[in-house]
Formats: C-alpha cells, structure tokens, sequence
C-alpha cells in the first residue's frame, strides 16, 4: 500500500472509532470506503449500528470491547495504567500530546491510530534507525500485543453489524500487513 | 525474547532525558516540520514538564460512602494519574489502613466499565443509547422542567429523589438545585435508621453517640444487631483492646457474624425480639436492685412508670420465649452488665430495621440509662450522631425563583439533616412523599402527578423496595434523568444518563456519623471522560435554563468547586475542631475537640432536659410514650429473609468492581443445613427463594450461621453480569417510627419472609 493510500485508510479508521454519533459513523464509514479498494457492506439504518457502536465501545454500560490499551496490556484491567503511561511517553518522543490528556487516557485506539500516521510520516521524513526502533516498539509491543485482543472482543460479540465488523477487519489486515512488512525488515538486517 | 533494540527503547521511554534527546534528535532533522493534522497536538511548552521526574504528589481524600468510617484517605498522583491511596495515619480512628472497599478507590475510579459521556436511552429498558453532548442533554431537561411548569403552573412534577450514594457535603447542592428551581416534589426520609433515630430523640432529645475510640475504656461491650467486622472494620480495633484489657464483649444478634465470631458470648436472639430481650433484662436488674437510682432519680423523667411497667407486663421466662435466649443467660447477661462500670451498647442499624425497631432501640436505650451508663466514658447507647455536622449547606440553600408556586403548607422536606440549614417557613412548600415507598407515591401522587425524576446519589432500582413496583411505576413518568458512575439497574431504566466524578475527581469535605474525625476531600486527578460533580451540573443546567427563560432558576451559572466546598465552612466549624482555616486539613484530618461521651453532663434535649423513660413527644405521635414491647410483624411465609450487607460493597458500590469479583463472584442465598435438608437442598445447588413480592434463582450455600428459620443474602449489586436483585423480595413495609425527624418512617427490611425450594 502506498503511503499516500496508508494514511488515508489510518485517518478514516481514526476518524470512525472516534465518532460520536450515527451522522460520525457513516460519513467517516464513507471516507474509509474510498480508502479501501472494495466494496463495504451498505448500511440501511446507521442509527442501529450507532446504537451497537455504544454497546461495544462507549457505554453507559459496561463496553463490550473498550478502546484503551491498558485494559487489555497491563496486569490488572484498568485504563490510566501503566501502558496508558508508556503510550503517553511515546507521544511525547513524537513531540505531541493529546490535547485531552488526564480526561481521556491516552491509548485511546485513535489517539494511538493518529500516532501512527504521525510516525509513519516521520519515518518517510527521515531515516533514522531510532525512529524505526520507536515504530518497530510500538507495532510490536504495543499495538499488536492489545489490538488482536480487543478485535476478537469484537469478533465474538453478539448482533455486531456487518459495517462495524468489516472496518474491524480491515483494522486488523492493516494491522498483520505491518507487522509482516516490519517481521520482513526485521530478517532483512538480521534481527 | 526480547531483542536488545526493544529492550533499549524499554530504557529510553522510562528515561526522561533518552526521550527528550530522541525528540531533540527529530527535531534536528526537521521530520517535524510538516506533520498532518490530527487529533494529537504538537507538544505545549508548557507541557514539557512531563520529561520531569515528577515524585509523587499526595492528596487529601475522604470516603464518602454511607459508612460509619468515613475514612481520611492520602492519594499517591504522579503524571497526573492516581496511582495508590492509603488510609491517612494523621487519623487515629483509620489509623492508616483502609478496608477492602477504600482501597479499591482507584479501580473505581479507573474502571473502563465507568458511564463516560452523557447519553440518552432511545426506548426505555431498550439498551439502545446515543451519546449526546451536555449541551444536548441540558436542552432536554431544561425544555422539560419549564414544559412541565407552564402546564402545571408549578414545578411539583419534578421529583427528587437522592439518598447516600455520596456524602460530601457539597452533595446536597443537588438539593440546592432542585430548590433554585421552585417547589418541587422531594423523596424524603432515609431508609437506613430512621427509626433509630426517633428513638434516641424521644429517650435523649437528639441522637448523639460516644466517640468510638472511647470503647477501650469499656469494661462490657454489647455489639447489638450489628457487624462492624463487615461495615465497620475500623471500629474492631476498639473492641478488641478493650478485650484484651479484659473487657467481656457479647454480640446479639440473628446470624452468626463475623463480629459474633470474635466476641466472648454470642446470643442467637430471635430477628425482630431483641426490644423483648431488653426488656427482659430491664426486669431482671430491677428485681436484682441493681438499677442506678441516682441517675434515674436525679436525670431522668418516668422512670417510676417504666419500672412499674416492667413489674406489671415483663418477666424472664417470657422474654426468653419471646427472644429465644434462655433465661438464665438474659440473667447473667443483665448482671454483668449492670456490674460492669462503665459498659456500654452498640445499637446497630440493622435491629431498628423491623415493624417494632424504634420501640426495641428504645428498650435497649432504657437499659443502658437504668445502669447509668449514659454519659459516661466507655458507656453509652451507641446509635450514631451529627454533632459534627454544623456546616453552611452554602450548596443546598438557594431562594426559589420570584413568583415561584408549590405546595400548599409549610411542611417542607425533611431529612436527616433537616433544620441545619435554617431554612425559612414559606406559604409555599415543597411536596414531600415518603423516600421509601417510591413506587407507591408514584403511582398515587397526582395533582400533578410527578411527571420528570432526577435520580442522584442513588440507585434506586438496586437499593429501593419491590422491584416489579417501581418499574410499573417509573411508566408513568415521562422524563427519568439519572446521575451515576455506573450503569446499574436504575440507569438502565433512565431517559438520560449524566456522568459524574469519583471523590478522587472532586472537592468537598466529609465527617462521619459515627466518629469524631474532619477530612478535607482535593481533587486528586482531573474528571475523567466528561464527568462532573453533582454542583458543576446544577450550574450548568441554571445556565441553560436561564437562557431560555431568564429568572428561571437561581443557582449560581458559574461556579468553582473549590470554592463551593471553602464556603461550606464557618467558625462554629473551625472551633469545634480547633483550626483556624480549611487549608489546615491538607496537612491531614482533625478531630472535634468535643468529650468522648455524649450527655458528658447528664442535661438531655428532650423537653424536659432529662433522659425520657417516658415520652410524652413520643405518645404525642401516636407511640407508646413507654419503651414498651411491640409486637413484630406476622409472617407471611415460612422462613425470615435478612439482607443484611457484604463486607465488599456498601449497598450498590463497589461489588461491580473486579477486585471484588475475585473474591466475591455470585450472590447465594445461606440458609441453615436442615432448613436446606427438609427441602432436599444440597450445598451450590440453584434454589427459588420466592414470595409475595417476586422471586429469585441462586445458588444456596449451607451453614449454622444462620438460623434454621432464616435465609439470608447479603444485599449488593453485583454489577451488568448478574441480574440479582434482592429487593424482587423485600416490600416496602414501614417500621414503626422514622417520621418525627426524618420525615418519613424507614422500612422494616427484616421483617420480610419467603421460602425457598429447589429450582
């Protein structure tokens, strides 16, 4: 996938974990379509999958599937953890912070998602190896430690639209797709 | 295996320096200078303090749940997260330690499962929400409560109901809220220990309890219908040194508690008996003479008619029928008592819970007076107090908008804390129904009918009595609004749900009903998601509901909650506990500068000033004006079902939190082996336990500690996996008293009954 391409994808995957509301869901669902090069399933009445989109992910009852790392990295489930921290940390190396710090724990999944635009941006802007072990930490150690965990929350949860499930999907091909690219990397210099 | 380029950078993001060389490092080759746009934001400069190595910053907290400890908490933050909390060790009643509840302060208030954003349920019960902004859910509201006065003319449609979910003073802005709107209609009373309280106020004139650490000075404790291994385990240590001094301690009680296993005798007394017990006793001492003349002669009114009750209408053998003690036990038991110098009663709540509960306290009162125990240090009837409690209510007084119409009388609401504020007598009143039978007045209250509910501090369908009823009953509502941190039973019935802080999130300052200790509560950490205290909420709403129709309503549009919480305090306050400023209470908790025991001078606050054997206040509101035997309510199925509460929850808190889902995981129903075996039930078997008011299906576990004619199941909410809810079982029948000073009579929750059969 180009980069160009890349980022799109990333940005309409950010944008649709972050919506707030049915009218969010199918216009970053609409974005997210024309980054991908296939068809998504057609949606009749996006105030259902809003409805399940709450279920899984906000609330007011307890989320099926929680979009914090923390919950599903640290010891003990909880958000504001320790990973929420090391995530944080990285935010900072990046020379950014969000800008709903101490309200919203960091490791928010499109906090996170926008971390990785940025850094795949600063890894096109510049070739230096410590910004690849950076990436190559937090593909590793981070996103593909909790993201396989929290799609199959997803996976195996109950009535979860076709829509909802297909952006899930295409979260977690883009997802192996980088760890394979980096696995690859990785053997090419012998790690 | 980690390779040594993961392990490296393990080492540079736990390095303040290696993180800031990288970003220096970044910044150098300039791959910074055209980043896309997102949702993260370049790094402020003043925000570079997070390359600091920030040690931990620590906070003063108080436990605000309906407990007696109320403990003084210190919070560990660093990074501007919550790290650890400990018992405050400036406190010597919680001494350092916190129970398994206070500790889990910060999973409570890091729990993914916490409501998050306002919201609003589209289909009652449906399950299908929508996040909305407060914006959004203030229009609602707001277009609500002046919909509902433009057709009523007033604002009786508004109902409140709020009870202890949260205990900081600035809580009863809620309060404040609904009086700056107008005369509304107020759930009141309390349906924890009304009928306690009636009881002290006819025999004292107040309810006013020794301090607690004064129980090391007891020569005889008597731990009476209640638990404090479970609800109050600060309270133990007490208890234990006066043990070890050599003091005897006696529990009472129906079930074999955890308390009851650490004392030196435990009498099984039959549920709802214990006033036969006392009396029985009273009747004993009078004809051993060991009766206290001085103090009943000198301090006390009626007592001669007491006594002359007792001789006519008590003996032994009968309260031993009754109570099912032995007679010759409840004669030791008075002896002992009446020799030890000084001994006292612990009168738990858990006793008064019954049709006859303020008539028995006021036995056990009179027990403790007639050994001229009362006033003493190590004695004393030990109920529970407010002494401490002489705060501004500043949150909770607002003048009701001009012009503004209600009930007609000067009735008001009550509560326990009623007349604290000094509120005004109007021509108008708020419309007050009583708190414990919610279903009732709702379905019974027209003219108008409640037709909006604000639920705070509360979790009405967990805590509140026959579930089936009020669900009938919250039909007929057309806006339910709820304020909570998790969605429980009552949210998941809410039109709109509105988040709010955990007491690490907000300002206010905190006593106890039971110990002597002042505890400042800071915010520790910021509101997370888009919380807000119970005060922001009622500003935000004032606002909303003065643009649309100025003069509406006459809560301050703009506050501070620190602020808000320095206003609560006056001189009587820094006097009482010997401070000169609120700021003092960062340095830790202070405790009032009062005298370990109540009546220290024996002068009571009855309308006599003495102790009131006889009450003709009490005759007055249709009681005996005697401690005389009440008798209990006639059961209306086979076994007594008592619901007292778990160690891991207070009420419907914290039971939904994983720390004690671990040890705690299910409900079960305990009854007694051949309660169990004449009903072919084995032990972790699925049992019904039905009666007139519902049903419920769990599993039974088998043991002596309850009585053969018992069930018990401990009273929490174990959260969304589990649909137990013991109150499908428990009715709202009235106890005997609760009216006189809290406004309404509190609930006979043990004197319920059921039967259980395999499922």
């Amino acid at each position: 996938m180009k980069e160009t391409e890349c980022q799109r994808l990333l940005e309409a995957l950010r944008d649709f974990f972050f919506a707030q509301n049915a009218i969010q869901l199918a216009n970053t669902y609409a974005v997210l379509e024309e980054a991908v090069s296939f068809d998504l399933p057609i949606v009749d009445d996006w105030e259902m999958v809003e409805f399940a989109f709450n279920r899984l992910f906000i609330g007011p009852k307890a989320p099926i599937a929680v979009p914090f790392a923390s919950v599903y990295l640290d010891s003990e489930p909880q958000v504001m953890g320790k990973s929420t921290l090391i995530t944080r940390r990285i935010f900072e190396m990046l020379g950014v912070q969000s800008p709903w710090q101490d309200s919203l724990p960091d490791d928010h999944l499109s906090l996170e998602l926008d971390a990785c635009i940025r850094l795949s941006a600063i890894r096109q802007a510049s070739d230096s190896s410590e910004t690849e072990e950076l990436w190559s930490y937090f593909l590793h150690e981070h996103l593909a430690k909790w993201l396989p965990l929290w799609i199959d929350q997803v996976r195996t949860a109950e009535q979860v639209p076709a829509a909802i499930r297909s952006v899930i999907d295409i979260l977690g091909d883009w997802l192996a797709g980088e760890v394979r690219d980096l696995k690859s990397a990785d053997m090419a210099i012998g790690l | 295996m980690k390779n040594p380029k993961q392990e490296q950078m393990e080492k540079t993001l736990v390095c303040n320096q290696s993180r800031r060389r990288f970003l220096q490092g970044l910044l150098a080759t300039g791959a910074l200078a055209s980043m896309p746009i997102g949702l993260l934001q370049p790094l402020l400069a003043e925000a570079r303090e997070v390359f600091s190595d920030a040690e931990y910053q620590t906070f003063r907290n108080a436990c605000p749940r309906n407990c007696y400890d109320t403990c003084s908490i210190k919070t560990y933050v660093k990074d501007g997260v919550a790290h650890f909390v400990e018992g405050a060790p400036e406190s010597t009643f919680t001494d350092g330690g916190l129970c398994v509840k206070g500790n889990s302060y910060v999973r409570q208030l890091y729990s993914p499962d916490r409501i998050k954003y306002p919201m609003k349920q589209i289909g009652r019960g449906s399950g299908n929400w929508k996040r909305i902004s407060w914006d959004e859910a203030l229009e609602t509201i707001s277009a609500k409560i002046l919909e509902i006065k433009a057709k009523d003319d007033n604002l009786l449609g508004l109902g409140l109901t709020k009870y202890s979910g949260n205990f900081g003073i600035t809580h009863y802005g809620v309060e404040g809220m609904m009086s700056s709107l107008g005369y509304t209609t107020r759930f009141v009373g309390t349906p924890c220990w009304p009928a306690g309280i009636d009881a002290q106020n006819y025999d004292t004139g107040s309810m006013w309890c020794n301090d607690p650490e004064d129980m090391v000075h007891s020569k005889y404790i008597i731990v009476w219908g209640a638990n404090p291994a479970h609800c109050s385990v600060h309270s133990m240590k007490y208890i234990f040194a006066a043990q070890e001094r050599g003091a005897k301690v006696v529990v009472i009680d129906p079930l074999l508690t955890q308390t009851a296993a650490k004392a030196d005798l435990y009498l099984q007394v039959a549920a709802g008996e214990d006033g036969a017990l006392a009396l029985g006793m009273a009747r004993h001492l009078v004809d051993k003479k060991l009766v206290d003349r001085e103090f009943v002669t000198k301090y006390a009114l009626g007592y001669a008619e007491f006594e002359a009750y007792l001789k006519k209408n008590i003996t032994v053998d009968w309260a031993a029928k009754k109570s099912g003690i032995p007679a010759k036990e409840i004669r030791k038991l008075a002896e002992e008592f009446a020799k030890a110098d000084p001994a006292t009663i612990w009168i738990g709540y858990g006793m008064q819970r019954h049709v006859n509960g303020g008539a028995s306290v006021r036995s056990i009162d009179a027990l403790v007076a007639m050994t001229g125990n009362i006033g003493k240090t190590g004695g004393g009837a030990r109920y529970g107090h407010l002494m401490t409690w002489g705060f501004n209510y500043h949150a909770m007084i607002h003048d009701k908008p001009a012009g503004s119409k209600g009930w007609l009388g000067k009735s008001g609401p009550m509560g326990e804390f009623h007349g604290a504020s000094g509120e005004q007598q109007a021509e108008y009143s708020d419309r007050t129904v009583n708190i414990n039978k919610i279903a009732q007045d709702l379905l019974d209250t027209d003219d108008p009918p409640v037709r909006m509910l604000w639920i705070a501090c509360k979790n009405v369908l967990g805590q509140d009595f026959d579930t089936h009823k009020i669900k009938r009953a919250f039909d007929k509502l057309e806006l339910i609004v709820a304020v909570d941190l998790f969605f429980n039973q009552t949210v998941e019935q809410a039109d709109i749900v509105l988040p709010t802080v955990t007491p690490l999130e907000d300002w206010t300052v905190n006593v106890s009903y039971w110990h002597y200790w002042l505890s400042i509560n800071e915010q520790a950490v910021k509101p997370l998601y888009e919380s807000k205290s119970d005060i922001e909420i009622a500003a935000d709403l004032s606002k909303k509901l003065n643009a649309k129709q100025p003069g509406s309503c006459t809560f301050p549009q703009k506050i501070n909650s620190k602020q808000w919480m320095e206003k609560e305090f006056n001189q009587g306050i820094y006097d009482l506990f010997g401070i000169s400023s609120w700021e003092q209470l960062r340095k830790g908790p202070v405790k009032a500068k009062m005298k370990p025991a109540s009546f220290p001078d024996r002068k009571f606050l009855t309308p006599s000033t003495k102790y009131e054997f006889r009450s003709d206040l009490a005759a007055g509101n249709g009681h005996a004006a005697l401690p005389e035997y009440k008798e209990g309510r006639k059961p209306y199925a086979p076994l007594r079902l008592l619901t007292p509460h778990s160690k891991f929850s207070i009420h419907s808190q914290f039971q939904n939190l994983d720390w004690m889902h671990d040890f705690n995981p299910e409900p079960f129903v305990y009854l007694h082996p051949k309660t169990a075996k004449s009903r072919g039930i084995a032990e972790g078997q699925l049992v019904r336990v039905f009666n007139k008011t519902g049903e419920l299906k769990l599993k039974a576990k088998l043991t002596d500690n309850v009585p053969s004619d018992a069930l018990m199941m401990y009273e929490n909410w174990f959260g969304q996996k589990n649909r137990f809810n013991v109150n499908m079982l428990v009715d709202d029948e009235s106890s005997d008293m609760g009216a006189f000073k809290t406004g309404s009579p509190g609930v006979a929750i043990h004197d319920q009954f059921a039967d259980i059969a395999k499922a």
